[in-house]
C-alpha cells in the first residue's frame, strides 16, 4: 500500500497531536516495562470478571488495549447527527418496504434487489410495530479515510453486538491504568442499560401500563452470551431461553415456578431464521413457535424487528445515501464508502479486471466471514472470487481497499505500534429520541497491516472516549456536566458522621509496654482498664 | 467466657468488617473519581474522608486519597489500621480460635504490612487484599462452633455493618456524581447486581431506600438489625448475665426498619440517622453488659 493511513494520535514525525499530548505524555512515562506489567493485571482482571466471548469451543477476553482512543466533542457532534440521520431514512426505508413500497413504485430501488435479500421476509409484511420503531438498537460501522474523514462502512440493524464491551473497557481501563484519565472529561457511557430498557419499554403494546420485558438468548454456546447475560443484569430483566417461552392465544408466557407470565417486549439476540419455526426455519428449537403470529397481533414487540437485515444487506448499502435524500430531503452527513454494484454487468467487468486491489464481501454476511482482500489474497483466492461473483453477482459487492485510520497500540513486549482501527457507534431509538452511546466499540485489527477488525477474526478493542474540548459547535448540546473549578471549595450535601468507635484495648500503651516487660511469666489476666 | 475474651472477639468481628467494607468503598470511590470528573477531584477526595472519618491534609487526588485510607498500622480508621486491630485482637484469643481463621487474617495483615504494591493500580491492590478478607469471613464461617464467642463476632460485625452502611450512604454519591453515583453506592456496598435484579431503576432515593430497607440484601441496613438481634437471642440461649437494654436496642431498630412505610426522602435520611444512632447506643450497651459491668474494680491512679 502506498497510501499513509491516517493516524489519530500522532502527526508525521512522531510528536503527538494537541489533543492527545498529556495522554501521550503519561503513556511515554510509564514505558515498555510499566505497560507490560499493567498488560498483565488487564489480563487477570479480564479472566477474574469472565469478559469474554467464545470462539469456537473457546471461551477468551475480547483483548482490550491499554491505549484509550479520543473522540472530540467536536468530531462527535458530527457522528451523531450522522447516525441520527441515517436511521431515521433506514426506518422510513423498512415502514415503507414492509409496507406501501412506494420506494419501490418510485424505482429508486430495484424491486429485485430487496426482494432477493436473504433477509427480506415476506413474513414481516404489514407487522405494525407499536411506537414505529423497527430498529432498536443499531450498531453503524464507521471508519476514517486517508483524510481523517469518517465514513458508514457497513449498517448493522439486527442484532449488533459489543455493547457490553464498550462499558467494561471503560471500568477496566479505570481499573488497571486509572493515570490516562487524570487530564481529560471523559463522556459517561454507564447509562447505556437504562436508555436501552426505556426504548424497550417504550415499545411495549400500548395497552400494557407495566411490560415485561426479556432478552432472549440462543444459549451459553453462543458467542455473544457474556453480552446477552450483561444486559438483562444490567437490565434487571430476565434472560430467557427459547425453550423459558411458549405462545398461547397470541399471548408470549414465560414458564415460571409461580405459573406463566405473559411478556410484552422480545429484545431478541437469535437471528431471524431461528425465531419462529411455524414461519421460518422449521428445525428451529431456539426459537418461539407462533411468536410472529403474536406480534402481528400486537400482543408482543420483537425487538430488533423482524427483517431488518434487508436494509444492511450490502448491496442496499450504496442506496442509502439516496434512500437519506428520498425520505428525509437531507444530504448525508457521514458520506458512504465508495462501492460497486456487481449485478451491473459494466461495474462487474470492471472489477473483475482489478480484483487484486479490491475487497469483495459477500451481500448477506456478517462478522467478516467470507471477505476477500484483494491485495493480500493468493491467486486462487482471487481466481475462486471470481468464479463466485460471475456465478451469483447479487451475492456480492466489491470496494476499493479503505485505508482507514491507525491509534497507537500496546505490543506484546509493552511497546506501542499503530494499528488499524474502525468505530461502531451503537445508538438506542425510543420512538421519541435516538441516543448516541458516546464513543462506542473501536475494534483494532492486531495483526501489523491487517485491516480486519472483527473479533471473530482475531479483533480487539479500544476504550474509546468522547472528551469534551470544546470542539463541538454548541457546548451545551454535549456536555451537561458543570465546569469543574479546580481547587475551589465546591459546596457538597454536609451530612454529619459521628465519631468512630474503636476497642480500647488494643490500643492502651500501658499494657502493650507491661506485657512485654513481662517476657518471662504469664502474661497477667487482671481487670486492668482505665 | 472471660469478658476479655468475649470483648477481643466483639472487635474481632466489627475490625473485619471495618476493613472490608472501608477496602470495597475505597475501591469503588476511587474508580468513580477515576471515571467521572463531573465534580472536582478534591472535593471527591474530601468527602470520602470525612464519612470514614480521616483527617484531610490537603488530599486533592485519587491516587494521594488511596495512601491516606489504606494508611496505617497506627489509625484503626484506615484499612492497614483496621487489619492490624483485628489481627491484634485474634492473636490475644489464638487459642480460641480455629488455626485457619488465625492463618487467614495473618496473611491479610503481612500483605498490608508489607506495603501494598504500588507499581500496580490502586484498584488492583485493593482486590487482593479485598480477597483475603473474605477469606477470613469464609473460613469463620465454616469453621467457628457457634457458641458465645461466635454470637460476640456476628454482633460486632453487624453494628459495624449498619454503621458502615451509614458512612457509605453520607457520601451522598447520588447528589454529587448524578449519573454514575447511585450505581458506584450499590456496588461498594457489594449490591449492585441484588438491586437491579429487583427491577427497580437505579436512582439515589431507590438505591438509598435499598441499603437501608430490603429485606433480603444480607448488607441492608434492616438485615444486619435482623442479624445483630438474632446474634444478642443466640447470647440469651448461652446464658450470659442480663442484656435486657441491648435486645431492646437492637429489637427496636430492627422492627422499625422492618415496619417502615415507603419512605420519601427526608424520611429515609431519618431512618439512615437514627439506624447509627441507635448501633452506636448498641456498641455501649454491649460494653456495659458484658466487658465493663457496673460494679468491676477498675485500677486507676
Amino acid at each position: 500500500m502506498t497510501v499513509t493511513p491516517f493516524d489519530e494520535m500522532l502527526l508525521d514525525g512522531g510528536r503527538p497531536r494537541t489533543t492527545h499530548a498529556a495522554m501521550f505524555e503519561t503513556l511515554d512515562g510509564l514505558g515498555a516495562a510499566g505497560l507490560s506489567e499493567r498488560a498483565r493485571q488487564r489480563d487477570a482482571y479480564l479472566d477474574r470478571h469472565g469478559i469474554t466471548f467464545t470462539l469456537g469451543e473457546r471461551e477468551r477476553p475480547l483483548p482490550m488495549d491499554l491505549v484509550p482512543r479520543l473522540i472530540t466533542s467536536g468530531e462527535w457532534q458530527r457522528i451523531e447527527a450522522g447516525v441520527i440521520q441515517r436511521l431515521h431514512a433506514l426506518e422510513a426505508f423498512l415502514a415503507d418496504i414492509y409496507g406501501p413500497g412506494q420506494v419501490l413504485a418510485d424505482g429508486l430501488i430495484p424491486r429485485s434487489l430487496v426482494t432477493t435479500s436473504t433477509h427480506f421476509h415476506r413474513q414481516a409484511w404489514g407487522i405494525e410495530t407499536p411506537n414505529n420503531v423497527r430498529i432498536h438498537v443499531s450498531g453503524i460501522d464507521l471508519i476514517r479515510d486517508e483524510a481523517g474523514d469518517f465514513r458508514v462502512l457497513e449498517d448493522n440493524l439486527r442484532n449488533p453486538s459489543g455493547v457490553s464491551y464498550v462499558l467494561e473497557n471503560r471500568r477496566t481501563l479505570a481499573h488497571v491504568l486509572p493515570e490516562v484519565f487524570t487530564h481529560h472529561r471523559v463522556r459517561s457511557v454507564s447509562e447505556y442499560p437504562e436508555r436501552l430498557l426505556d426504548a424497550l419499554r417504550a415499545a411495549a403494546p400500548t395497552d400494557i401500563a407495566y411490560p415485561t420485558v426479556v432478552v432472549l438468548t440462543p444459549g451459553v454456546h453462543n458467542s455473544a452470551h457474556y453480552e446477552h447475560a450483561f444486559l438483562a443484569r444490567h437490565m434487571g430483566v430476565e434472560l430467557v431461553e427459547g425453550r423459558d417461552l411458549y405462545c398461547r392465544d397470541n399471548t408470549v408466557w414465560m414458564r415460571t415456578t409461580s405459573g406463566p407470565e405473559p411478556v410484552h417486549v422480545i429484545y431478541r439476540r437469535i437471528d431471524d431464521d431461528f425465531l419462529d419455526p411455524v414461519h421460518l426455519r422449521p428445525d428451529s428449537v431456539l426459537g418461539i413457535p407462533g411468536v410472529i403470529n403474536a406480534a402481528r397481533a400486537g400482543r408482543v414487540t420483537i425487538a430488533n424487528a423482524i427483517g431488518n437485515g434487508v436494509a444492511d444487506d450490502k448491496a442496499v448499502y450504496p442506496y442509502v445515501p439516496a434512500l437519506i435524500r428520498y425520505y428525509l430531503n437531507e444530504e448525508p452527513i457521514l458520506p458512504n464508502v465508495d462501492t460497486y454494484d456487481l449485478s451491473d454487468p459494466e461495474q462487474r467487468e470492471w472489477v473483475l479486471g482489478r480484483l487484486d486491489r479490491m475487497v469483495v464481501k459477500p451481500s448477506d454476511a456478517s462478522g467478516g466471514y467470507g471477505l476477500v482482500m484483494g491485495p493480500w489474497a493468493t491467486d486462487e483466492q482471487l481466481a475462486q472470487a471470481a468464479v463466485d461473483i460471475v456465478a451469483h453477482p447479487r451475492g456480492w459487492i466489491a470496494q476499493p481497499v479503505v485505508t482507514f485510520s491507525t491509534c497507537p497500540t500496546v505490543l506484546e513486549d509493552g511497546r506501542m505500534a499503530p494499528r488499524h482501527v474502525d468505530l461502531r457507534p451503537f445508538a438506542v431509538n425510543d420512538g421519541t429520541n435516538v441516543y448516541v452511546l458516546p464513543g462506542g466499540l473501536s475494534r483494532v485489527a492486531l495483526p501489523e497491516g491487517s485491516l480486519v477488525v472483527n473479533s471473530s477474526q482475531g479483533g480487539g478493542s479500544k476504550d474509546t472516549w468522547v472528551i469534551d474540548d470544546g470542539s463541538a459547535d454548541d457546548r451545551h448540546a454535549v456536555t451537561e456536566a458543570p465546569e469543574p473549578t479546580a481547587g475551589a471549595a465546591v459546596p457538597w450535601p454536609v451530612t454529619v458522621v459521628p465519631k468512630r468507635d474503636n476497642s480500647p484495648t488494643s490500643h492502651d500503651d500501658r499494657i502493650v509496654q507491661q506485657e512485654r516487660q513481662q517476657q518471662q511469666s504469664e502474661a497477667p489476666q487482671g481487670s486492668i482498664s482505665c | 467466657m472471660l469478658s476479655r475474651i468475649a470483648e477481643s472477639f466483639f472487635w474481632l468481628g466489627r475490625y473485619v468488617e471495618r476493613a472490608e467494607a472501608t477496602a470495597r468503598l475505597l475501591a469503588e470511590h476511587h474508580q468513580l473519581l477515576v471515571e467521572d470528573q463531573s465534580i472536582p477531584e478534591a472535593t471527591g477526595c474530601s468527602v470520602l474522608l470525612e464519612a470514614l472519618s480521616l483527617p484531610n491534609n490537603d488530599v486533592s487526588t485519587a491516587q494521594e486519597l488511596v495512601r491516606v485510607v489504606v494508611g496505617s498500622e497506627l489509625d484503626p480508621s484506615t484499612i492497614a489500621g483496621a487489619v492490624s486491630a483485628a489481627r491484634a485482637n485474634a492473636r490475644a484469643i489464638r487459642d480460641s480460635l480455629s488455626q485457619d481463621t488465625f492463618e487467614a487474617l495473618n496473611s491479610a495483615h503481612l500483605a498490608l504490612s508489607r506495603g501494598i504494591a504500588f507499581t500496580s493500580s490502586p484498584g488492583v491492590a485493593l482486590h487482593r487484599v479485598l480477597e483475603r478478607l473474605l477469606v477470613v469471613n469464609g473460613v469463620v464461617d465454616w469453621t467457628m462452633p457457634r457458641d458465645e464467642a461466635y454470637h460476640f463476632m456476628v454482633l460486632g460485625r453487624e453494628l459495624e455493618r449498619i454503621d458502615m452502611v451509614g458512612r457509605l450512604l453520607a457520601i451522598r454519591h447520588d447528589l454529587l456524581w448524578p449519573s454514575s453515583g447511585p450505581a458506584a453506592a450499590l456496588r461498594a456496598a457489594g449490591a449492585l447486581s441484588p438491586f437491579l435484579r429487583s427491577g427497580k431503576p437505579i436512582n439515589g432515593l431507590d438505591v438509598r431506600r435499598f441499603l437501608v430497607l430490603d429485606a433480603t440484601f444480607p448488607r441492608s441496613m434492616r438485615s444486619c438489625a435482623a442479624d445483630a438481634e438474632d446474634a444478642v437471642r443466640g447470647l440469651q440461649r448461652q446464658g450470659v448475665s442480663d442484656s435486657s437494654l441491648l435486645l431492646r436496642e437492637v429489637g427496636m431498630l430492627r422492627s422499625e426498619l422492618e415496619y417502615a412505610r415507603i419512605p420519601a426522602v427526608n424520611d429515609i435520611e431519618k431512618f439512615i440517622d437514627e439506624a447509627r444512632e441507635a448501633s452506636q447506643r448498641a456498641g455501649d450497651e454491649v460494653n456495659r453488659s458484658f466487658f465493663r459491668q457496673h460494679g468491676t474494680i477498675v485500677w486507676s491512679h
